[in-house]
Formats: structure tokens, C-alpha cells, sequence
């Protein structure tokens, strides 16, 4: 409506990834570049994901198996290309090691492993709010305000701010969890992650019903609790595993 | 936890430092023109752009065919203009009038700064409306340009002053450049992109005989450039390998003075030979053994220098995105860091003059384009019915 609320919609969907950024990420200079480089990654994923959807849309149809099928060839994509992300990163990380055997500096610690994984899913998270939030948010800094059709409780720009929120919580922790369940290779971890994406994106279907909003919204906060919650346990588990492991050596 | 994990600080936390020294400002120059662009967008819609020789674009009703001609045709005469005033650059260099073109390079810092930035400034001053009058105005308005002039010329002041300054200079450059007409805009960009490889990678290129010159003689290059680190004068006299150089000019910028402009300016080369989109790695020669680091290329000493031509047509392309819609503008900023990250390492790789331009560029307009035809309306689609994934 004025510059203060697009501020405002901004800061609720970028939020606590601008918190992270700065207490993390932007302490150490490697990991912004990972953060570019995810962030960049997962655009490309998007760009060809929009490419080969190009010719169906606009969906013209009032029904739901469009679009669910669309959510669920994005999400598939998307966690294919989160394996390569994982697989490159696998690339980067010997080439560190080798480098920092040649600078004679320690190598890469188990910290030093889930910042990166962090940083990772952050970057995704980003993008994500980036481009389906923040890219629509011109018209909020203006003098008006706009409902969607189906949820006339809360302005369109809120409804979006707090699904990207949500969004960006699942993407960032979510990575933490794959990288973690490619590298110890239990099945538990592999398998989480695209369920709960695909449950995260097929709950934003339910906004398609009238009024439906009031019900998928707060549904979504809830699968990125739960999300929160494994991946810290999970975090807390292997440290302390880790801990045990180097009072032992 | 019991306790913290007290870890010595790891190789992670050093590593990447020089790249994102460089990223840190070109991300500053490009926000600067975004807002620039945006905030002065709507009000400046009616003032004529400058035109540079040929101009249908703005005239409604024309094809687009005729819009790209005149688009290719002023881009030619750009590109033409350019590449005899670099000759021209080498040939003065060749002779030894240095000091012709160090004051040459603070008159036309001057230039810019006092009547680009003033010229910036009141459009400003006339879209927030605020109240300041003309005497005070000017003598503000002199001293930011003289105390600029200083810090890109001297190399006694404090570094951030400096690299502010030549960021600045950058973001006026670039702002002035996206009020061109939209096809031209882009075709410049393609065919400076195109003339920085030639003119960096053929033998004969102007840029290559001014890079090998300099360092025959072991002296710098007089232009604009952007350090990211301070170079102490012991270091500077050291023989320096320089990675890759491309001199960008501004060619005539003849604008008609039709009743609304302000202000006509026929500025020859005005920022021109000077400033250099040049990216290099000052490395000193005994520390050539540790850069060779495959791959990742971050070499421990030698501060990565970019010249400023560089800053400018990044910052015209995201501004000229801009001018479309953010979703744009986001894309194109990551694909510019990509190209600019790709750039770097293919600078630690082949260890040679390389032009930091065209991959930038390139990778920036493909971007533009398939995020304008295909993104958009896909994103559109997904986020009016509110689903995300």
C-alpha cells in the first residue's frame, strides 16, 4: 500500500533468511559465493521447468490435475536437481581438501560440512522468495492493495510473503537434511526430504478453493515446524556422535 | 552441547575473500542504478534520451525492423567510434604523454561527476521535492566533484573514499547509458561485448598493444580502475602481470536541445579511453608459485582490479532490466555474478590478458530473454493462484 508495507511484506518473507545471512553466511566470504551459486542453480532449475511448461499455460481449466501435476513434476525436478547440487558439492569438497593439504591448513571440519548444507538450502530458499514473492511486490509500494479471488481475509502480497516464508524454512533445512542423508546414506533422511516438499507443495493446492487459504496457510507454517524439528534433532544427534568420536581418537 | 566446539579457524573462513571484495562493489554500482532507475523512471518517461546518431526507436509507430536497424546501426557507429579512440589511447601512450592523460582522465572525471551527477541530482531534487536553493546547491555540488577528482587521481586518499567515488562515477555513467532507447541498449551491449573480445584476444587489438606496452615498460595503464584491495607504493613499482584489459569509450553523445532538455551535451569521449573494463590480478612475481591453484583460483596475494568500463555496462544491463519489471532484474543479476565468477576463474586459469565483458554480458541478455518469455508467465500463473513450490 505504501513503501512501508512493501518493506514490510519484503522483511516477512526474507526475514529470517536475512537473519541467517548476516550471522552466518556473511562472516565468511566462501560462503556467499555458495549462497550466488545455489541461488543461481536453482533458477536455472526454474527457467527450464518454465520452459517445458510454456506451452500448456495459461491453464485454462477450472479444475485441480493441472495444476497438481504441474506441482508435482516441479518438486520431482527440483529434487533431481537437488542429487546434482549434492553431487557437485561431493566434487567441491575434495577439491578443498586438496587445497588445503597443499596450504598445509586443516581440512574441512563436520561444522565447516553443515554450513556449507545450510548455506546450500539457504540460497534455494532465497531464490524461491525472490521469485515468487518479491517479484510481485512493485504494485505494494504504491498507493492500493490487492485480494485474490480466493482469499479475501488478507491481501494477496501477505498471503504470498507468508507462503515464501514457509517456503524458504523448508528449502534451507531441507538441504541440511539431504546433504546429511546422501553422505551417511541413511534412508530415513533420503526419503524425507521430497516427502515433505511434495506434501509442503501439494498443501498449497487447498488455496485453490475458495477461502481455502485460511486452512492451507497455516497448514504449511506447521509442515515447516516439523521440518525444523528433524533437522534438529538430526543436527543434534550427529554432532554430538561427532563429539563422542574425537574424545575418543 | 556441553561446551562450544572451539575449532581453529578452518580454511573456510579464508577462502573466496578477493572474489567477493570485487562482487561487493559491482553489486553496489547495480542496486544504485536499479533504484536510480526506478525512483526516476516514471517522471523522466518525457524527456527526449540522448540520441546517438541514429534514433526511430523512440518515435511510436515504427516497426521492428526499422527499430532494429537503427538499433545496429548506431551500435556499429559506437563500436566504431570506440575503437579509434582506443587506437588513439595507444598511440598517445606509445609516445609517452602520460601526463596528458592523467589530467585528461581528472578532467573527465570532473565532467561527469559535476554535470552528470548534478544533472541526476536535480531530477531528484524535482521528484522528492526538496528544498535547497541554487547558490548552495553549486558550491555543494563542486566540492563533492572536486574532492572526487582528488580521490580517483591521488592515490594518497583513504581507499574507501576512492572506491566510493569510482562507483559513483560508475552509477552515473550507467544511468545516463539506460536512457537510451530500449533496442539500442541492447545491441550496444552485444556489440561491446563482441569488440571486448576482439579487441582483447586478436593480435591486433588495441587493448592487447596497450597491455603488452604496459608491461614492457613496467608502467600502468593510465585509467579508471577499481581496486579491491589499497596497494602500498612499494608493491605498485613491482612488475605487474596484467590479466586482461578491454577501454570502453563513450563515443559522441550529441544531444538535440529540444525545448524540455535542460542541457546539451556533446561529450567526446568523455569518461572514454579512461575508463577500462579490466580485470587483472596485480600479482607480484614471487608469489606466482602459490596461485597456481587448479581450479579454484584464489590466489593469497595480488588484489583483483576491475576497470570501471566494466561496472558501467553491467549496470546498464540490470538497469535496463529494470525498467521491465524485478523478476528481470534478479535474473540478470545472478547471471552477471555467474559470468563475472566464470571470468575470474578462467583468469586464474590461462593466466593471460582476458576481457571481462562478454561472458557477463551474454550470459546476462540470455537471462533476460528467456526469463521475459518463458519465467514470467510461469511464475505469474503459479503465484496469482497461490501455489508454491
Amino acid at each position: 500500500m505504501t513503501v512501508e508495507s512493501g518493506v514490510g511484506y519484503a522483511l516477512i518473507a526474507l526475514g529470517p533468511a536475512l537473519s541467517l545471512f548476516v550471522s552466518v553466511v556473511a562472516r565468511k566470504p566462501f560462503l556467499i559465493l555458495i549462497l550466488l551459486s545455489s541461488t543461481l542453480f536453482w533458477l536455472i532449475s526454474l527457467i527450464v521447468l518454465s520452459g517445458a511448461w510454456r506451452g500448456f499455460l495459461p491453464v485454462r481449466t477450472a479444475s485441480l490435475w493441472p495444476y497438481a501435476l504441474l506441482l508435482f513434476t516441479s518438486v520431482a525436478f527440483q529434487e533431481a536437481v537437488r542429487v546434482l547440487f549434492w553431487k557437485l558439492y561431493k566434487k567441491l569438497e575434495d577439491m578443498l581438501d586438496a587445497f588445503a593439504d597443499r596450504v598445509s591448513k586443516p581440512r574441512l571440519v563436520l561444522t565447516d560440512k553443515l554450513l556449507i548444507a545450510l548455506t546450500g538450502g539457504l540460497g534455494h530458499g532465497v531464490a524461491h522468495a525472490v521469485f515468487f514473492s518479491l517479484s510481485l511486490l512493485t504494485p505494494a509500494f504504491g498507493p492500493a492493495t490487492f485480494y485474490a479471488d480466493r482469499c479475501l481475509r488478507m491481501p494477496f502480497f501477505l498471503v504470498s510473503a507468508i507462503i515464501s516464508l514457509g517456503f524458504t524454512i523448508i528449502h534451507t533445512f531441507c538441504m541440511v537434511i539431504a546433504f546429511e542423508g546422501y553422505t551417511g546414506g541413511k534412508k530415513t533422511d533420503q526419503v524425507f526430504v521430497p516427502i515433505i516438499h511434495l506434501i509442503a507443495a501439494m498443501m498449497t493446492l487447498i488455496n485453490l478453493a475458495p477461502g481455502g487459504c485460511v486452512v492451507g496457510v497455516p497448514l504449511l507454517c506447521f509442515v515447516a515446524a516439523v521440518t525444523l524439528q528433524y533437522c534438529w534433532q538430526m543436527v543434534w544427534r550427529r554432532l554430538n556422535q561427532h563429539q563422542r568420536r574425537q574424545s575418543n581418537s | 552441547m556441553a561446551e562450544t566446539l572451539e575449532e581453529p579457524p578452518t580454511l573456510l573462513s579464508t577462502i573466496g575473500e578477493e572474489i567477493i571484495r570485487i562482487i561487493a562493489p559491482v553489486s553496489a554500482c547495480m542496486l544504485l542504478v536499479v533504484l536510480l532507475v526506478s525512483v526516476l523512471s516514471s517522471s523522466s518517461s518525457s524527456d527526449a534520451p540522448p540520441t546517438i546518431v541514429f534514433s526511430a526507436d523512440s518515435e511510436t509507430g515504427s516497426s521492428t525492423w526499422d527499430k532494429l536497424k537503427d538499433a545496429l546501426l548506431s551500435s556499429i557507429a559506437f563500436v566504431a567510434t570506440v575503437t579509434l579512440l582506443t587506437f588513439l589511447l595507444v598511440l598517445l601512450f606509445y609516445f609517452r604523454c602520460t601526463s596528458f592523460l592523467k589530467y585528461y582522465m581528472a578532467f573527465s572525471s570532473f565532467i561527469v561527476l559535476a554535470i552528470l551527477g548534478g544533472e541526476i541530482t536535480l531530477f531528484l531534487i524535482d521528484k522528492f521535492s526538496i528544498p535547497v536553493d541554487s547558490v548552495t546547491f553549486f558550491i555543494l555540488l563542486f566540492n563533492f566533484s572536486v574532492v572526487g577528482v582528488m580521490a580517483v587521481f591521488l592515490s594518497r586518499m583513504a581507499i574507501v573514499i576512492t572506491q566510493s567515488y569510482l562507483v559513483l562515477i560508475g552509477v552515473l555513467v550507467a544511468y545516463w547509458f539506460t536512457m537510451l532507447p530500449e533496442w539500442t541498449t541492447w545491441a550496444l551491449l552485444i556489440a561491446m561485448a563482441l569488440y571486448d573480445l576482439a579487441a582483447v584476444l586478436l593480435p591486433g587489438g588495441p587493448l592487447r598493444l596497450l597491455v603488452e606496452l604496459a608491461m614492457s615498460r613496467d608502467e600502468e595503464i593510465p585509467a579508471l580502475v577499481y581496486e579491491a584491495r589499497p596497494v602500498d607504493q612499494h608493491t605498485a613499482s613491482n612488475r605487474r602481470i596484467w590479466r586482461s584489459s578491454g577501454v570502453s569509450s563513450n563515443g559522441d553523445l550529441v544531444q538535440e536541445s529540444l525545448p524540455e532538455t535542460r542541457l546539451v551535451v556533446a561529450e567526446e569521449a568523455v569518461v572514454s579511453e579512461v575508463t577500462a573494463p579490466l580485470i587483472s590480478s596485480a600479482n607480484v612475481d614471487h608469489h606466482r608459485q602459490e596461485n597456481s591453484v587448479d581450479g579454484i583460483g584464489l590466489g593469497e596475494s595480488g588484489a583483483i582490479k576491475l576497470g570501471l568500463g566494466d561496472f558501467i555496462f553491467y549496470s546498464v544491463l540490470v538497469g535496463r532490466a529494470a525498467l521491465y519489471d524485478f523478476m528481470t532484474v534478479y535474473a540478470c543479476y545472478l547471471a552477471i555474478i555467474a559470468g563475472l565468477g566464470i571470468t575470474l576463474l578462467l583468469l586464474a586459469f590461462y593466466r593471460r590478458a582476458l576481457p571481462a565483458l562478454p561472458v557477463s554480458i551474454l550470459l546476462g541478455v540470455l537471462f533476460y530473454v528467456l526469463t521475459r518469455v518463458l519465467l514470467e508467465m510461469f511464475v505469474v500463473q503459479c503465484s496469482t493462484n497461490l501455489l508454491m513450490f
